[in-house]
């Protein structure tokens, strides 16, 4: 019997070492250790053995089950490991990677975004007006006189249409500036709009594209200043252009906003100090200035009781600033060449 | 507008020790914006854009009055020397007749001068060239040299040529004129012209002199002419005959005509000097009806609290006196009245800001946020910005690329009878005619231009154009995809059945399309709300209403517990009729017991279909007795209702 037991053990520890998947020794166990198993059938016969001599092959019985048990564990974890290294061996990780789709959002689209994030931490918020418009909201309450030269249609497109006997003729919004008579209609001070939207000109050459976009400030409360617009455009050139970059206000003169101010920002690549790519050292951002207090009055708001200011500017423009992209003509833009969307 | 001021002729009217680049710098800053200083030989040219409220820079004199202003206020003197203009001695009696109408032309200074033609002086000519205008002869030089230097365009006639008496008239239309470059035009109704007593035009005022009445070699008397126009016609005028002269460009923002006759005692000097002039007529000045000037009353605290910064009170005097305005200074504020050059500019209180803080310096007003002291609840599921942003990423990280393409299309590509478009009257081309009804057309097109790429997965938000008669066209946000490639129906349909999952859109479906097209329309409540259509075995488009997406998009969120007992699924085979949609089969299996939880449909081979059902309860193990009687009554229904074997 204890003959039987250790040629038993040994079988099965070969047996074991041997074995290469986990399900190979799931057999085995159950070869051995199993209802049936052949260790299990030795066992019963226990009783048979006499007396004096059954405890010493208990205890024999016991320990070749312990070693099989043990072996089996020990050769488990063994398999995971010669797996593990197998595994790596197979992998060439320089080989091609295998990705989720990923598609492209329009660089537009990407420069609204980060815009409209920088203007709503400062508390603006973003709305949207008609691209189809009256001449009163895009001119007319806007100060603009009636013979100004972009009112003309060598300037603005028109649309074919009947004009209103109140509002005039109806346009595509040459700039995004009808925002702000709509939105003082709707919302009374204090106002911290931020509007963008497509702009449309009869101008296509390599920097102008027919379709464009604006995106126009608004703030109106009481006691609003010059240096509250200085603040706004500090912290949207910094936020969007880089906290190294300063900006700067100069006269300009625009008929919805008095004073009117062009705003320059310092350039990216002197940062201020002048090179070839510059006006000594500054680039032109768009105009800005202090809400003309007939444009209030014509959106419905006091001019006695509340001031504003607002500004208006080319969201390609700015991303074109920014990103130093040279694109010789901008009406690759819309022009929809997929080679051009995807490289962003 | 852009003009060339010449350094050297700016200095006659302008003592400092500034250098051209501080002038330069300095104006950029505080006035004008100096877009280029050039060095030519000796000399320094100032390229200046004048905004169009600002005529009166127009020239060297007003450059001077201006930079006298400002280089004191960066610390360096300055001080303008205003010219002085005599009244000219007259040595004949000569008579000049002309019958002004003041609705043209609101005033008229001329003089006749016996002259002799030749060349300028030497400095007059580099000034001019340096200025970029053509040096001709001492005749005409005289005028442009006035024009630059005084800001007011004059004229030059040969006397001689004109024909006796001129009539200023607004023209008839038709009349042909040949102006002094030798170029014929036909005039439109409402040109300002001069027109002598045979009835022949010898002028076109404002815009450019003609050829019948233009100085030559031969000439020996001529009339030297300031015109002032309305600035409104000479803009029609000029752009109709697109004739784009520099005096025609200044004429048309409104010249001061105050100037006009300083102008022509300084030409009559001129051509005393330079062409020998002598003057042989009484100067004449026709001015009826002189413009108004108003004062304007401004306080101490309105100027402080729309600068943001305290500006000490006698600075903002100081600087308005310097820039010509009378000012009277009061306890709580300023009355002031504007010099006659800035009457169309400077008319209300804000005007009068812009002065005072501009001079005083934009980079000495502090910066700071304006505060907030309210603002509207803002709603995250009422925004459709962040719906916006939600689907265009989606269709990004499903691999689309998204495009942006004009809203104006070509007849071919507007949707529909073109008789419900909306169309562009001064259209650029005819590829950019109509605003369009629908986005796919466009996006169609772009996959036309990508020809050579095969897989294409493309997007589009954006808005679309509804006409309707007598108010603004209706402005839709719509959405819309093509596929080119390897793509199937049930990938666009589970595109947007992903989307609304994502949107928390829940009660929609897909039904036949209503236009017998192939595809399906979209229905959200049973509403319409876009459609897929299948052009091609490869090729799919789609557009959808985005403001009904985002109308029934939600943020709110159930939670149901998570049940202990287990499921139980089998699969059921059925032989249907091909014409039964599965659809109705799925919603007739779930509607039989509130015990299935869900059912789908796995394998569809000719006419037998499988459909994979979840049985649960969530408050006991279900028993397969109890599994079983419902699967008879499943089969019960559908033998009913759809003769469904088994």
């Amino acid at each position: 019997m204890e003959d039987q037991l250790i040629n038993l053990k040994n079988n099965a520890v070969s047996l074991i070492l041997d074995a290469e998947n986990k399900e190979e020794l799931e057999e085995i166990k159950l070869q051995f250790l199993g209802r049936s198993g052949t260790l299990t059938t030795l066992i019963k016969e226990l009783p048979k053995i006499p007396a004096e001599k059954r405890k010493e092959v208990g205890a024999l019985a016991n320990e070749v089950k312990q070693t099989i048990e043990e072996t089996i564990k020990s050769q488990i974890t063994n398999l995971k490991f010669q797996t593990s290294k197998k595994i790596r061996a197979k992998i060439d990780i320089t080989n091609p990677a295998v990705l989720p789709p990923l598609g492209h959002l329009h660089l537009v689209t990407q420069a609204i975004e980060e815009i409209t994030e920088i203007f709503r931490s400062i508390g603006f918020k973003r709305v949207r007006y008609p691209e189809v418009e009256w001449d009163w909201y895009a001119f007319e309450a806007l100060n603009f006189p009636p013979k100004h030269p972009a009112r003309d249609d060598w300037e603005t497109f028109f649309i074919d249409e009947k004009p209103h006997s109140k509002y005039g003729p109806m346009i595509l919004t040459p700039q995004t500036s009808n925002g702000q008579i709509r939105e003082m209609e709707q919302t009374k001070p204090p106002i911290r709009m931020l509007d963008i939207a497509k702009c449309y000109r009869r101008q296509s050459d390599v920097s102008h594209a027919p379709m464009f976009h604006q995106f126009e400030g608004l703030v109106v409360d009481s006691d609003i200043s010059i240096a509250h617009l200085k603040g706004v455009l500090d912290f949207f050139v910094k936020s969007y252009f880089g906290e190294k970059r300063k900006s700067r206000i100069r006269p300009y003169h625009f008929e919805f906003t008095e004073p009117s101010f062009e705003v320059d920002i310092t350039c990216g690549v002197c940062l201020g100090s002048g090179c070839k790519l510059c006006k000594e050292g500054w680039l032109e951002m768009g105009g800005a200035g202090m809400v003309h207090p007939n444009v209030l009055r014509n959106g419905g708001i006091d001019p006695e009781k509340y001031t504003g200011f607002a500004f208006g500017w080319g969201v390609e423009r700015v991303l074109m600033m920014k990103e130093g992209l040279k694109i010789d003509d901008l009406r690759l833009l819309y022009s929809n060449k997929l080679e051009f969307l995807q490289q962003f | 507008m852009n003009i060339r001021i010449v350094d050297s002729h700016l200095r006659e009217f302008l003592k400092t020790k500034a250098s051209a680049s501080e002038i330069a710098k300095n104006l950029s800053l505080t006035s004008v914006s100096v877009e280029k200083l050039e060095k030519i030989a000796s000399d320094f040219v100032y390229e200046i854009e004048v905004t169009t409220n600002r005529a009166d820079l127009m020239s060297v004199i007003g450059i001077a009055r201006e930079a006298s202003v400002i280089l004191p206020e960066f610390g360096i003197d300055a001080s303008f020397m205003p010219p002085k203009y005599l009244k000219p001695k007259v040595q004949g009696n000569e008579k000049i007749e002309i019958e002004n109408d003041p609705k043209l032309v609101k005033r008229i200074c001329a003089a006749v001068l016996e002259v002799k033609i030749g060349e300028s002086p030497k400095f007059i000519k580099e000034r001019l060239e340096n200025a970029g205008i053509r040096s001709l002869n001492n005749l005409v030089d005289v005028t442009n040299y006035l024009m630059r230097e005084i800001g007011h365009p004059a004229h030059v006639f040969d006397f001689d040529k004109l024909g006796g008496k001129i009539k200023i008239t607004a023209s008839q239309g038709g009349e042909l004129i040949e102006t002094l470059d030798d170029k014929k035009h036909r005039l439109f109704a409402g040109d300002i012209i001069a027109v002598n007593e045979k009835g022949e035009v010898v002028d076109l005022l404002g815009i450019m002199g003609l050829k019948n009445s233009v100085v030559s070699d031969n000439t020996k008397r001529i009339l030297l002419f300031l015109d002032n126009n309305d600035p409104a016609r000479i803009r029609k005028t000029s752009m109709n005959q697109a004739i784009r002269t520099e005096a025609a460009v200044l004429n048309e923002k409104g010249v001061d005509p105050n100037l006009a006759l300083d102008a022509l005692y300084r030409g009559i000097e001129l051509y005393e000097k330079y062409a020998s002039g002598l003057v042989i007529s009484e100067t004449v000045d026709i001015y009826e009806e002189k413009p108004k000037t108003n004062s304007i009353k401004i306080s101490f605290e309105k100027i402080n609290k729309l600068i943001g910064e305290s500006v000490p009170n006698n600075s903002s005097a100081t600087i308005l006196k310097k820039l010509g305005f009378e000012v009277k200074e009061t306890k709580a504020g300023l009355e002031v009245k504007p010099p006659s050059f800035r009457v169309n500019d400077v008319k209300i209180e804000e005007d009068l800001v812009e002065e005072i803080a501009r001079v005083y310096g934009y980079h000495r007003i502090q910066s700071i946020l304006p505060p907030l002291k309210a603002a509207p609840p803002f709603s995250l599921t009422g925004d459709s910005f962040y719906w916006e942003d939600r689907v265009k990423l989606a269709m990004k990280y499903w691999g689309f690329t998204e495009v942006l393409t004009y809203s104006m299309v070509s007849e071919g590509l507007f949707e529909g009878m073109t008789e419900d478009a909306l169309k562009i009257a001064n259209p650029l081309s005819v590829d950019l005619l109509y605003m369009r009804k629908t986005l796919v057309p466009s996006l169609l097109s772009v996959v036309k231009e990508n020809k050579s790429t095969e897989n294409i997965k493309i997007f589009e938000l954006s808005n679309i154009y509804q006409k309707r008669p007598g108010s603004l066209p209706l402005e839709k946000l719509k959405f819309a995809g093509v596929v080119k490639g390897k793509v199937s129906f049930f990938e666009i349909k589970g595109l947007i059945e992903a989307i609304f999952e994502d949107l928390g859109i829940k009660n929609f479906k897909f039904g036949k399309r209503e236009d017998e097209m192939i595809g399906a329309d979209t229905l959200i409540d049973n509403q319409k709300a876009g459609d897929i259509e299948i052009l091609d075995d490869n090729f799919i488009d789609f557009e959808l209403d985005f403001e009904q997406i985002v109308k029934n998009a939600s943020l709110s969120k159930k939670y149901s517990p998570i049940t202990k007992y287990p499921p139980i699924v089998e699969d059921l085979s059925i032989s249907l009729n091909e014409n039964i949609a599965t659809q109705e089969v799925i919603e007739e299996i779930k509607n039989t017991d509130g015990l299935i939880l869900d059912v789908s449909l796995i394998d569809q081979f000719a006419n037998k279909r499988t459909f994979h059902i979840t049985y649960q309860n969530p408050s006991k193990n279900l028993t397969n007795q109890e599994v079983s009687e419902i699967r008879e009554k499943i089969k019960r229904n559908l033998t009913d209702k759809f003769q469904a074997k088994f």
